[in-house]
């Protein structure tokens, strides 16, 4: 193949992987405490044997868009969402994790953990444990938990020098070596689960540009292969 | 073409969301009835350049990897154990719970179900038994010439027996709660199951620490909201149809590599 098919190639390539991306966000339109990715692309330089080079295109990385996204009441006492930076800490048996997705319970042991079962953390890496038939459980704007029987424990909120170097691990956790900071003036809801803050009219109307940009690599695919065609033809009359 | 399927999961996801949602709404007027919500995570990334790497022989490293998400799954669909509203009967056998606990109901299975719908009825034995007959824990047997039944806040039965000046005590309800409301499993018919993730039952009297208190002739309506759930319908109908076109374009776009000559 010649080298201006193969730069269409490489965009229609790219545009499957953005495809990709814009299907992940939307189908998690409903996931509590998502952040929509992004694939970032940069210009590639192909030496052509002549000397002279062309331009074709490369993917460089996701990136991850951190804004707020919107925050709905749910009635339960043990659903918190973070308004603003910052992460929860979380115990898995990989090592504590990060995540913005605040649905917690109180297991059979009174430990209170995620979804998955994991512990949360408080600020010295232990599991909170709510005292047995602790009732009216208040979780203050701090992350302070607090039942009938007294303080039970406090949400450990971090945040990070990169939070787009954090990476995302199945179940709205991300990891990271990056050491966490604490943050100083979180402000925790209780009662309240931050939503995705997927914008669906802009994954539309990226993924119709998606489309769009197909269908032109496409075209000059074809243009390139009937001008070749052309060309073969003509000279084959040359006497 | 990753997102075909992609889109499949999202639109899954969704699907369950408007069942639950749909449950919600036909619940609407069953007793003590507690509203659901589905919970959705992110599928596994796959880790395709890793931020940190190097970049280059002099240690300049990659600021940004390349994550690519695989998706949505349902986590849980938990109960929201908010308080219902409590609604006025004037039926002396209506008994609503206010704050946190739970009948006990024996089964005809001989095991223990939980329930916080107390619309209870008399058995041919003057017992005191659910709508569906099952006898409530622990049994209260009326006796045979009562004119009238009091329950107090803190749950103690009192009968006026007719030819009796004092009303009588004649048998005391329990409430039972668990370190783990969220974790009890649905039989259905108003019941609830204890299971190893909802810990053991810890039981009362109303009123005491940690207990919720008995009302008299009140029953707990559904703490469903009617908008919200309008609400959370309308949103995950658009959901539905975005991933569904997401599942178009990944079509129009495999189909035109296929004309490619």
């Amino acid at each position: 193949m010649d080298i201006s098919s193969a730069i269409a190639l490489s965009s229609q390539f790219l545009l499957q992987r953005q495809t990709d991306a814009i299907a992940n966000n939307l189908a998690n339109l409903s996931t509590t405490g998502f952040k929509a990715q992004h694939r970032t692309f940069a210009e590639y330089l192909i030496q052509n044997p002549d000397g002279t080079t062309s331009s074709s295109v490369q993917e460089t990385g996701t990136a991850r868009d951190m804004s707020q996204g919107p925050i709905s009441q749910t009635g339960n006492p043990l659903d918190v969402a973070i308004d603003g930076e910052g992460f929860l800490a979380v115990g898995t048996p990989f090592g504590p994790r990060y995540t913005r997705a605040g649905h917690f319970q109180i297991d059979n042991t009174g430990q209170l953990v995620t979804s998955q079962g994991n512990p949360v953390l408080n600020p010295t890496n232990n599991p909170i444990v709510v005292p047995e038939g602790g009732a009216d459980i208040t979780v203050s704007q701090d992350g302070t938990i607090t039942t009938k029987e007294g303080v039970a424990g406090k949400l450990q909120l971090v945040t990070f020098a990169d939070a787009n170097a954090l990476r995302a691990s199945a179940g709205g956790l991300y990891t990271t070596t990056q050491v966490p900071q604490p943050v100083a003036d979180g402000r925790i809801v209780q009662g309240a689960l931050e939503g995705s803050n997927v914008q669906p009219v802009i994954e539309l109307t990226r993924l119709m540009s998606v489309e769009r940009g197909n269908s032109y690599a496409k075209d000059f695919i074809d243009g390139e292969a009937n001008r070749i065609q052309t060309a073969l033809d003509h000279l084959g009359k040359v006497p | 073409m990753r997102s075909l399927n992609i889109a499949a999961t999202g639109m899954l996801a969704q699907q369950l969301n408007v069942e639950v949602i749909s449950n919600n709404i036909a619940n609407l007027n069953t007793t003590a009835f507690k509203r659901q919500r589905a919970e959705f995570q992110d599928l596994l990334y796959e880790n395709q350049r890793a931020a940190g790497a190097s970049s280059s022989d002099n240690g300049t490293i990659v600021p940004v990897g390349v994550d690519v998400g695989t998706g949505v799954k349902a986590a849980a669909v938990y109960r929201i154990t908010q308080q219902g509203t409590l609604l006025n009967t004037n039926n002396p056998l209506d008994i609503a719970i206010s704050g946190r606990g739970y009948f006990q109901v024996q089964m005809p299975d001989g095991t223990t179900a939980y329930s916080r719908a107390g619309s209870f009825q008399l058995s041919p034995t003057g017992e005191i038994v659910t709508a569906d007959g099952y006898v409530v824990q622990p049994g209260i047997t009326l006796p045979n010439n009562t004119v009238a039944v009091t329950v107090n806040a803190s749950g103690q039965v009192l009968a006026e027996i007719a030819g009796q000046t004092s009303q009588q005590t004649i048998g005391q309800f329990q409430l039972a709660t668990f370190p783990n409301e969220a974790g009890l499993a649905q039989l259905g018919g108003n019941l609830l199951k204890q299971t190893e993730a909802s810990g053991t039952p810890i039981t009362g009297n109303p009123g005491s620490t940690g207990f919720g208190t008995i009302q008299q002739g009140f029953l707990e309506t559904s703490n469903v909201n009617v908008v919200s759930e309008i609400t959370n319908l309308i949103t995950a109908q658009r959901a539905y149809e975005m991933n569904s076109k997401v599942i178009q374009v990944s079509d129009d776009m495999a189909a035109s590599l296929t004309q490619i000559r």
